[in-house]
């Protein structure tokens, strides 16, 4: 079942990414571009075979894993600023790109580096599971290194939630107000994963289904809001309402 | 609560007994797939009635008022007042109205050919049409006789939108004749509804020249606000195919 979601997001992620090649070579909204670049690059890493054989390529380290952490960091920061910006979420905006983000950035990606490096990581295996299982030591750190990993996505989803609730109640076009809606979702899930310390082991599963719902809700919100840009047009004028003479 | 398919077949049978269905949707161009599945549905709709009706040369009045959720359309018909009369008059050509009177433009040329006013319905009219008959208490008394949520109320008025049984209950909540309503959401005309061809004229022609002017006054201060809210929404939408589209 997991396997199943695995690879279709992969798919997902990868189609999203290709149809938007030609656009972002055009240089139109290259970063949209890179988001689903980032995000299908962060999918193969979660997978267990994929993520071997590259983790064998750099060394049988684990190495792999803390790329995947610094990936998902950018896509998710690249969504922040561009979903803040398009909705015109100015705060929103600035707690990403203003000092707060980048301290919140920094000091995340400080623990990260700094766990990876506490722990014994050799053998690839994905998500650290070997890693964890070698003595309590590890563990803990494996433990910690997933909360901080998980720590700066949730802050920037935190902060698009409100501006995406605002966008689903507002006079936009359906289909935007649609993207918003699986925008808000997949910042809901993003943030869920805040709680996965507090959630038993044998709800494995569900932590699986959140991770890649959250990444899917992203990245077809996202597209979906192409599919509106040319659905509506970028000038033609949205169809009057009906309280305009 | 719209039109009980069991009493649509028995009054179609009065009316039409030995015409087929389909004869009937070809008269009166409706079409058959929308009145099977009214009639699946057991609800069947105001208009569909009314252009039944038109095709047979009955009155779209008398024939609704057959019907239980329309009785009060029956009885004796009550002339519009003057404020309903106007504000079924559009904009423009309640502009148009005010510049041709003297006292606003005294070097205008009087022309010997008024131009006819545009027939009812215009765009903002459902709007203007409760406006005109509101005390003040309206929206609540109409919410408290149907039950309908006054959010969701307001939300038909902007759209420009009345359900039939809607406009019949608030013109009875406001004390006018049962059909203004009906006139102004476009499912009869002023004729069917038994206005006077000229009315909406000689209402107009009775406003004083303040009055005029401050009506007209009072629709251009909203549809400023509706065009504005319009650009804004579109501003917001280009702010988002430029960031995300």
């Amino acid at each position: 079942m997991i396997e199943i979601l695995q690879w279709s997001t992969l798919a997902t992620c990868a189609a999203v990414a290709g149809a938007r090649l030609p656009s972002a070579l055009r240089g139109e909204n290259r970063t949209v571009f890179y988001i689903f670049a980032l995000f299908t690059v962060a999918i193969l890493l979660s997978i267990e075979a994929p993520y071997v054989a590259i983790d064998h390529l750099l060394g049988g380290i684990n190495l792999a894993n803390l790329i995947l952490r610094f990936v998902i960091f950018a896509a998710i920061y690249f969504v922040g600023i561009r979903v803040t910006k398009g909705f015109d979420a100015e705060d929103g905006h600035r707690l990403i790109t203003g000092r707060t983000g980048k301290a919140v950035l920094a000091l995340v990606s400080v623990a990260v580096v700094l766990l990876f490096l506490m722990m014994d990581t050799a053998g690839s295996s994905s998500g650290l599971k070997g890693v964890a299982l070698r003595d309590a030591r590890n563990g803990l750190l494996v433990e910690l290194y997933g909360a901080a990993g998980r720590a700066y996505p949730s802050y920037v989803s935190l902060v698009l939630l409100p501006a995406m609730v605002r966008a689903v109640r507002s006079a936009l076009p359906a289909l935007v107000r649609v993207a918003a809606f699986l925008l808000a979702a997949g910042a809901v899930a993003i943030a869920l994963t805040l709680l996965f310390p507090l959630v038993p082991p044998q709800w494995g599963t569900a932590e699986f289904i959140i991770n890649y719902t959250a990444v899917l809700c992203f990245v077809l919100g996202l597209a979906l809001i192409r599919v509106a840009k040319i659905r509506y047009g970028r000038n033609v004028a949205r169809q009057r309402t009906s309280t305009a003479e | 609560m719209p039109i009980p398919a069991k009493a649509f077949q028995r009054w179609l049978q009065g009316i039409a007994a030995d015409t087929s269905t389909a004869d009937v949707c070809r008269i009166s161009g409706i079409k058959r797939t929308t009145l099977a599945q009214q009639l699946v549905r057991g609800k069947v709709s105001g208009t569909t009635v009314v252009s039944i009706s038109r095709a047979f040369n009955i009155n779209p009045v008398d024939a609704l008022g057959v019907f239980d959720t329309f009785r009060d359309l029956a009885g004796p018909p009550r002339p519009p007042t003057r404020s309903e009369l106007v504000s079924q008059v559009s904009t423009p050509d309640l502009l148009r109205a005010v510049l041709s009177r003297p006292a606003v433009d005294p070097a205008g040329q009087p022309s010997a050919e008024r131009p006819t006013l545009s027939p009812a319905p215009h765009s903002t009219s459902v709007k203007n049409w409760v406006e005109a008959i509101d005390d003040g208490e309206l929206r609540h008394r109409v919410s408290a006789a149907t039950g309908i949520a006054p959010q969701n109320y307001s939300a038909q008025l902007t759209a420009n939108r009345l359900a039939p049984e809607l406009a019949v209950a608030t013109s009875l909540a406001a004390g006018v004749g049962p059909v203004g309503g009906l006139v102004a959401t476009g499912l009869i005309t002023e004729e069917e509804a038994g206005w006077p061809p000229d009315a909406r004229q000689a209402a107009v022609d009775s406003l004083s020249d303040g009055e005029l002017a401050t009506l007209a006054g009072e629709r251009l201060l909203a549809l400023g606000k509706a065009l504005r809210r319009q650009e804004q929404d579109q501003e917001k939408t280009d702010k988002i195919w430029e960031n995300l589209g």
